[in-house]
C-alpha cells in the first residue's frame, strides 16, 4: 500500500472522513455543515482530478494500485480490499470527482431542511460511487454497489416531491431486483473461480463455456440495465428523477446511472466477451429501441423534469448501442458519451433546479418568455440543450458520432434507426426550449423572476468548460482510456475468432487434427 | 506554417475570438457599441486576411494545406482539422468575408433603435456566424465543413429568433432548425457510409460507384435543407422574421450558398454518382420553377426576395447536376452580390417606411434615389439583363443545360429566367414606381453606415460577370462567355419580363394567372404536409407511446411488484414494506461484513 496523499484509498474514503465530521456537527450549525461538505467534495476533486490527470491512458495495466487482505470466505477463497485504476474508469471518477462541489454548491439553493443529515447522505454517496468503479474485487464491488445506492433512498425519501414515497419503492424495487440477481452470479463465480480478483475473473469468465457465460451475462446485465436504465426497465427513472430534490437529480443522471454502463463494459463486455457477442444484437436493439422511445416518450411530457429524465433513456439507449456494437469507435463513443451525458443533463438539471426554486413549478405551460427576465438563465439553458443535441464544436457531438460510426460497422440498419434519435433530440429539446424562454412573457408571475446570481453561475461553469473542452479536443480524454479499450476490443476479437472456429471446425474433423 | 495557412486560420479565427470576447465579457455585450466594434474589426481582419490570401496566390497554384489530428483511435487518426486553401476556398472567404462586413457596417445603422443589450447579442451572433461560415470554407474535409456546416445553422437559429419575444419568430426559428436538422441527417449518415468504406472524410475518396451515390445522395440531402430545395424549403420563407440584414447574409448571400459550396467542394466524389447528378438537376430545376412562381404572389418584399433565393439556388443545383461545378460557383458568387445589396436596399426600404408590405411603400425613388438605382442594380443583374453580373452566370448555367435530360430542366429554367425578370419588375415598380403612400410620403435615405454597403455592393453586382474568366482560371476551370442561342434567348426573355411587368403593374393591373398562384401560396401545401407529419405524425405517436408506456408498461412493473410484495407476505416479518428498513438492512449487512473482514 502506498502513503501518497494522491492514492485511491484517500479518494474514496475522504467524502465518509467528511460525512463523519458533519454529523459531528451540532444540528442547527447549517452553514458549518455545508462548509465541510463544500471543502471536503472540493479536496476530492482535486485528488481525482490529479489522478487522473497522473494516469497513462496508453497502456491497459491497473494503475495506483491497493491490495491487503480482507478476509476469508467460506470455502477458502480470499477477498482482498483492492483498489485500481485503469482506462474504463478514469474518465468516470473524473466525472465523480468533478460534479461533487457542484452537486453541494447546488443544495444551497434547494436543501434548506435537515441540512446535516443530507451532507451526511450526499458524501457517503460519493464514496459509495467512487468505490464501485476503482474496486476490482468482486466482492467489494458489490458491497460499494449497494451502499452507493443506500443514501439515494433516503435523499429520494425524505427530501423529494408530492409522490417521493412511490418513487422511492419503485426505484428501491427495482434495483433490488437487479441486485438480487447480481448478487447469485456473483456468488456463483466466485465459487466457480476461486478468486474474487476482477482482473483474474476477466480472465476466467472469457473461457467459461458459452453457455455459462450466457447466464452469468444475463444476471449481470439485468443488474446493470436496470440501473442504466435500458428499456424496458426504465419507467422508474422518470419517476425518481421528477421526484428527487435538484441535487439527487443531478447525481443520478451525472453518475449513478454511469454506473449501470460501466458494469456493462467490464462485467458485460470485458469478462463475458463470447455471451456479449451473442446477446449483441439483442442488446442494441434494446439499444435502439431506447433511443427512439425515450424520444417519444419525451415529446410527450408536459413536466420538464419528466421530459429530461425520458430525454436520458435516449442518450443512454446510444452508449448500449454504442458498446454493443463491440467496434472500436463503438466502444469509443459510448464511453465518451457516458461522461457526455452526465455532463450535458447534469447541467439540464441544474438549470431546471435554478428555475423551479424561484417559480416552484415544472409544467412547461407555466413558463414562455423567460428569455426576457432572466438572460443568463436563458444563455446558459440554450449550451445546454445544445450540448444535448450533439452540436459539433460541443461534447456530444464526438460522443454520438462515433457511436453511430461504430454501429453502422456492425448494423448499418441499426445505426439508420438510431440517426432518428438525433433529429427527435432536437425536436423534444428545442421544443421545451422555446416554451419555457420564448415568446411573450404571458404568465404574470414570471415577470418578477430574478436571474442566476453568483453561486450558481459559478458552479455550472466548470461543466461549461469540460463540455467545450471535449467537444473541441476529445483527444485528451479518449486518450485515457485507449490502453483499456484496446484490450476490451482484444477480448471481444479472441472470442469472436473462438467462435468462427468453433463454427468452421465441424467436431470430427477437429478430433482428426488432434489426432495427427 | 506556410503563409497562406496561416491566413486561412487568421480569417477563421479573428471572429472567434470577437465571439468568444463577447461571451466571456458579459458587461462589454450590453453596452452594444463595443459589441459592434469588436465584431467589425474582426470581420475586417478576416476581409484583409481573406483578401491577402487570395490576391497572393497565382491561378493553378496547388492547393495548400495545414492540419492537424483531432479524432484519434490509439495511434490511428480518424479525423483531422485544419485549413485547405485552394482557388474555391479563397474566392469563397473572399466573398463571405465582403458581404459580412458589408452587412454588419449596415446593421449598425439598422438596429439603431434595439436596446443595448439586443444590439451587443446581435453582433455576437454575427461574429459567431462568420467564424463558423470560414471554418466551412476553409476546411481539408468534410467532417470539418459539417461542423462549420451546423454552427451556422446554429448561427441561423440564433439570429431568426432574435426577436425572440414574438412568438412567429420563435416559431420560425425552431422550425428553421428542425428542417436543416433532418436534412443534415443525411450528411451524418453519409459521412459516416464514406469513412467506413474508404476510411476518411477527405473529398478525394473514390468509393466504388455505388457507394459513391449512396453517400452523394445523403450528402445532397443535407444540400436540399441547407440551400432550401423542393420540399425542404419551407424554413426560409419563415426565417425572414429575422432582422432584415441577417436575411441578407444568411438566408440569401452566404449560409444558404453553402449547400452549392459544399458539392463544389465534394465535386470529385459528385462525378463518381451520375445518378445523384439527376437528381439534383430535377430538383434543382423544380425548384427554381415553383419558387419563381410564389415569389410573384408574395405582398411582403422580403418574401419575394427569399423565394427568389430559393429560385436561384434552383439554378446553382441545377448546374451541379449538369456537372459543372464552376457554373454553380460563379453563380454562388454573383448572386451572393446582388442578392445581398437587394435585401440591404430592402432593408433601407423597410427602415424607412417601418413595413415589410409593397402596398405600403410606392413611389419612393423621389425619397430614396440611392437605394432606388441600387435595388435597380440588384434587379437588372438579378434578371439577367445582359451586361450585368447576373446574366453571365445564369447564361452559363443555362448553357451547359442544353439537351439535358430532354431539354426540359433547361426549358423550366429559361422560364424561371422570364419569371424572375417579371417578379422582380413588378417589386421595383410597387415599390419605387408610382405614387408614394402614406407612409412612403415621409421616407427618407439612411445615413452613410447603410448607403455606404449598398454602394460597395452595386458594384461587383453590375461587374463582376466580366471577371467570370479570371475566376474560372483562378479555380482551375475554364470559361469564355459564348453567345449562342441560349443567351440570345435568355436576355430576350430577361428584358421581355421587364417591360411586362412595367406595362402591368405601371398601370395598377394584375396578370390574370396571378390568383391561380395566390390560392397555390395560401394553400401552401408542402408546408401543411410537413405539419402534418410533425403534429399528426410525430406528436401523436408520442401521446400514443406515452400512454403505452404508463399504463402498459409501468402498469405491468408494478403489477410484478406487487405480486413479488404479496407472494412475499409468509416473510412478512423481514419484509416491513418500509424502504428505511430495506436500506438500513443493507447498511447492517455492509458493515457486518466489513466487521467480519477486520476481525477474520
Amino acid at each position: 500500500m502506498t502513503h501518497d496523499v494522491l492514492s485511491l484509498s484517500v479518494l474514496v474514503f475522504l467524502p465518509l472522513v467528511g460525512a463523519l465530521l458533519v454529523a459531528a456537527t451540532p444540528k442547527q450549525a447549517a452553514g458549518l455543515q455545508r462548509g465541510i461538505t463544500l471543502l471536503t467534495t472540493l479536496a476530492v476533486a482535486v485528488v481525482g482530478v490529479a489522478l487522473c490527470l497522473r494516469f497513462d491512458g496508453s497502456t491497459a495495466a491497473v494503475q495506483f494500485g491497493e491490495a491487503a487482505p480482507w478476509f476469508t470466505l467460506p470455502g477458502g477463497v480470499p477477498v482482498h480490499y483492492r483498489l485500481g485504476m485503469d482506462g474504463l474508469s478514469v474518465l468516470l471518477v473524473g466525472l465523480t470527482a468533478v460534479l461533487g462541489p457542484i452537486v453541494v454548491l447546488s443544495t444551497w439553493g434547494h436543501i434548506h431542511e435537515r441540512v446535516k443529515e443530507f451532507m451526511v447522505w450526499l458524501l457517503a454517496m460519493q464514496t459509495g460511487m467512487l468505490g464501485v468503479f476503482v474496486s476490482l474485487d468482486l466482492i467489494l464491488f458489490y458491497v460499494f454497489w449497494e451502499t452507493s445506492l443506500v443514501p439515494l433512498y433516503f435523499i429520494l425519501g425524505i427530501w423529494g416531491g408530492e409522490r417521493r414515497l412511490y418513487a422511492t419503492i419503485k426505484f428501491f424495487l427495482y434495483t433490488l431486483a437487479g441486485s438480487l440477481v447480481m448478487l447469485v452470479a456473483v456468488i456463483w463465480l466466485i465459487w466457480t473461480a476461486g478468486t474474487t480478483d476482477v482482473m483474474r475473473l476477466l480472465d476466467v469468465g472469457a473461457g467459461l463455456p458459452l453457455e455459462t457465460q450466457l447466464w452469468l451475462f444475463a444476471a449481470f446485465a439485468l443488474a446493470f440495465a436496470i440501473k442504466v436504465p435500458v428499456m424496458p426497465f426504465h419507467t422508474w427513472l422518470p419517476d425518481a428523477h421528477t421526484e428527487a430534490p435538484t441535487s439527487g437529480s443531478v447525481i443520478l443522471a451525472g453518475v449513478l446511472l454511469k454506473m449501470g454502463t460501466y458494469g456493462l463494459v467490464r462485467f458485460g463486455i470485458a469478462m463475458f466477451p463470447g455471451a456479449a457477442l451473442e446477446a449483441a444484437p439483442w442488446m442494441m436493439a434494446l439499444g435502439v429501441a431506447g433511443i427512439v422511445y425515450g424520444a417519444f416518450l419525451a415529446m410527450a411530457q408536459t413536466d420538464v423534469k419528466r421530459l429530461i429524465a425520458c430525454s436520458s433513456v435516449s442518450h443512454l439507449g446510444y452508449v448500449v448501442l454504442g458498446l454493443f456494437a463491440l467496434t472500436e469507435a463503438g466502444l469509443r463513443g459510448s464511453l465518451l458519451q457516458m461522461v457526455n451525458h452526465g455532463l450535458s443533463t447534469g447541467l439540464l438539471f441544474l438549470l431546471i433546479g435554478m428555475i423551479y426554486e424561484r417559480r416552484h413549478t415544472r409544467a412547461l405551460d407555466q413558463y414562455g418568455g423567460v428569455a426576457a427576465v432572466m438572460p443568463v438563465f436563458a444563455l446558459f439553458l440554450v449550451f445546454a440543450v445544445l450540448s444535448s443535441v450533439g452540436l459539433p464544436g460541443l461534447n456530444g457531438f464526438v460522443g454520438e458520432y462515433l457511436i453511430l460510426l461504430g454501429t453502422w460497422q456492425a448494423s448499418p440498419w441499426m445505426a439508420a434507426i438510431a440517426v432518428t434519435g438525433v433529429i427527435f433530440g432536437a425536436v423534444y429539446l428545442l421544443m421545451a426550449t422555446r416554451k419555457l424562454l420564448f415568446g411573450p412573457l404571458v404568465h404574470s408571475e414570471n415577470k418578477a423572476l430574478t436571474d442566476l446570481n453568483g453561486r450558481e453561475v459559478v458552479l455550472m461553469l466548470p461543466i461549461v468548460v469540460l463540455c467545450v473542452w471535449m467537444g473541441v479536443q476529445p483527444n485528451a480524454f479518449l486518450d485515457r482510456a485507449d490502453g483499456s479499450l484496446r484490450d476490451v476490443q482484444a477480448r471481444v476479437e479472441r472470442a469472436r475468432h473462438l467462435r468462427t472456429a468453433s463454427i468452421e471446425v465441424p467436431p470430427a474433423h477437429r478430433l482428426e487434427i488432434e489426432a495427427r | 506554417m506556410t503563409t497562406p495557412a496561416l491566413l486561412a486560420v487568421i480569417a477563421v479565427c479573428a471572429p472567434a475570438a470577437a465571439a468568444l470576447l463577447l461571451v466571456l465579457a458579459p458587461a462589454l455585450r450590453r453596452q452594444g457599441a463595443p459589441a459592434a466594434v469588436a465584431c467589425i474589426a474582426a470581420s475586417l481582419a478576416s476581409l484583409g486576411a481573406a483578401l491577402a490570401l487570395a490576391l497572393g496566390r497565382s491561378p493553378g497554384e496547388p492547393a495548400v494545406r495545414h492540419v492537424v489530428p483531432w479524432l484519434q483511435a490509439g495511434s490511428r487518426t480518424i479525423a483531422e482539422v485544419g485549413v485547405h486553401v485552394d482557388g474555391i476556398s479563397a474566392a469563397m472567404l473572399v466573398v463571405v468575408t465582403l458581404v459580412a462586413l458589408c452587412v454588419q457596417v449596415f446593421s449598425v445603422a439598422y438596429m439603431r433603435g434595439e436596446a443595448r443589450r439586443g444590439f451587443g447579442r446581435y453582433f455576437a451572433y454575427h461574429a459567431l456566424f462568420l467564424f463558423s461560415m470560414n471554418l466551412l470554407v476553409v476546411a481539408p474535409n468534410l467532417l470539418q465543413l459539417f461542423v462549420g456546416w451546423e454552427l451556422v445553422g446554429l448561427a441561423s437559429y440564433l439570429l431568426i429568433g432574435f426577436y425572440f419575444a414574438k412568438p412567429s419568430a420563435a416559431r420560425a426559428a425552431v422550425k428553421a432548425f428542425w428542417m436543416t436538422k433532418l436534412a443534415d441527417m443525411g450528411i451524418l449518415v453519409g459521412l459516416v457510409v464514406l469513412f467506413v468504406s474508404t476510411g476518411s472524410f477527405e473529398w478525394t475518396a473514390t468509393p466504388e460507384p455505388a457507394v459513391a451515390t449512396a453517400v452523394t445522395l445523403l450528402l445532397f440531402l443535407g444540400v436540399m435543407g441547407k440551400s432550401a430545395q423542393f420540399p425542404l424549403h419551407v424554413w426560409l420563407p419563415d426565417a425572414m422574421e429575422g432582422p432584415t440584414p441577417v436575411s441578407a447574409l444568411l438566408h440569401a448571400a452566404t449560409m444558404v450558398a453553402a449547400g452549392v459550396f459544399l458539392v463544389v467542394r465534394a465535386h470529385p466524389l459528385f462525378e463518381l454518382a451520375p445518378t445523384t447528378g439527376d437528381v439534383m438537376l430535377w430538383v434543382g430545376a423544380v425548384t427554381a420553377a415553383f419558387a419563381a412562381g410564389l415569389a410573384l404572389v408574395q405582398t411582403d418584399i422580403k418574401k419575394v426576395l427569399a423565394y427568389s433565393t430559393c429560385s436561384q439556388l434552383g439554378y446553382m443545383v441545377a448546374a451541379l447536376g449538369a456537372g459543372s461545378a464552376f457554373a454553380g460557383f460563379f453563380h454562388l458568387g454573383t448572386h451572393a452580390c446582388f442578392k445581398a445589396l437587394l435585401f440591404l436596399a430592402a432593408g433601407s426600404v423597410i427602415h424607412a417606411v417601418h413595413s415589410n408590405e409593397l402596398a405600403e411603400m410606392g413611389g419612393l425613388r423621389r425619397r430614396m434615389p440611392l437605394t432606388a438605382v441600387a435595388f435597380g442594380i440588384g434587379v437588372l443583374s438579378l434578371a439577367g439583363v445582359p451586361g450585368l453580373a447576373g446574366f453571365f452566370s445564369k447564361d452559363l448555367i443555362l448553357t451547359e443545360l442544353e439537351g439535358r435530360a430532354g431539354w426540359v430542366p433547361w426549358a423550366l429554367l429559361l422560364l424561371t429566367a422570364f419569371a424572375t425578370a417579371f417578379y422582380m419588375g413588378r417589386v421595383f415598380v410597387l415599390a419605387f414606381l408610382g405614387a408614394p403612400s402614406a407612409r412612403a410620403g415621409h421616407a427618407h435615405e439612411a445615413g452613410l453606415a447603410m448607403t455606404g454597403p449598398l454602394i460597395v455592393l452595386a458594384v461587383p453586382s453590375a461587374v463582376a460577370g466580366f471577371f467570370g474568366g479570371g475566376l474560372a482560371a483562378y479555380v482551375g476551370a475554364s470559361y469564355e462567355p459564348h453567345f449562342g442561342l441560349t443567351p440570345l434567348l435568355a436576355s430576350t426573355l430577361a428584358l421581355a419580363g421587364i417591360v411586362a411587368a412595367v406595362l402591368v403593374y405601371g398601370r395598377g393591373r394584375e396578370v390574370a394567372f396571378a390568383d391561380a398562384l395566390r390560392r397555390l401560396d395560401r394553400a401552401g401545401a408542402v408546408d401543411r404536409a410537413w405539419k402534418l407529419l410533425y403534429s399528426s405524425a410525430l406528436l401523436w405517436l408520442s401521446g400514443v407511446l406515452g400512454w403505452f408506456d404508463r399504463y402498459v408498461i409501468d402498469g405491468l412493473m408494478n403489477a410484478t411488484g406487487f405480486a413479488t410484495l404479496e407472494a412475499g407476505s409468509a416473510v412478512r416479518v423481514v419484509q416491513t414494506g418500509r424502504v428505511r428498513d430495506y436500506a438500513l438492512a443493507v447498511v447492517a449487512g455492509a458493515i457486518l461484513l466489513s466487521l467480519w473482514g477486520v476481525l477474520s
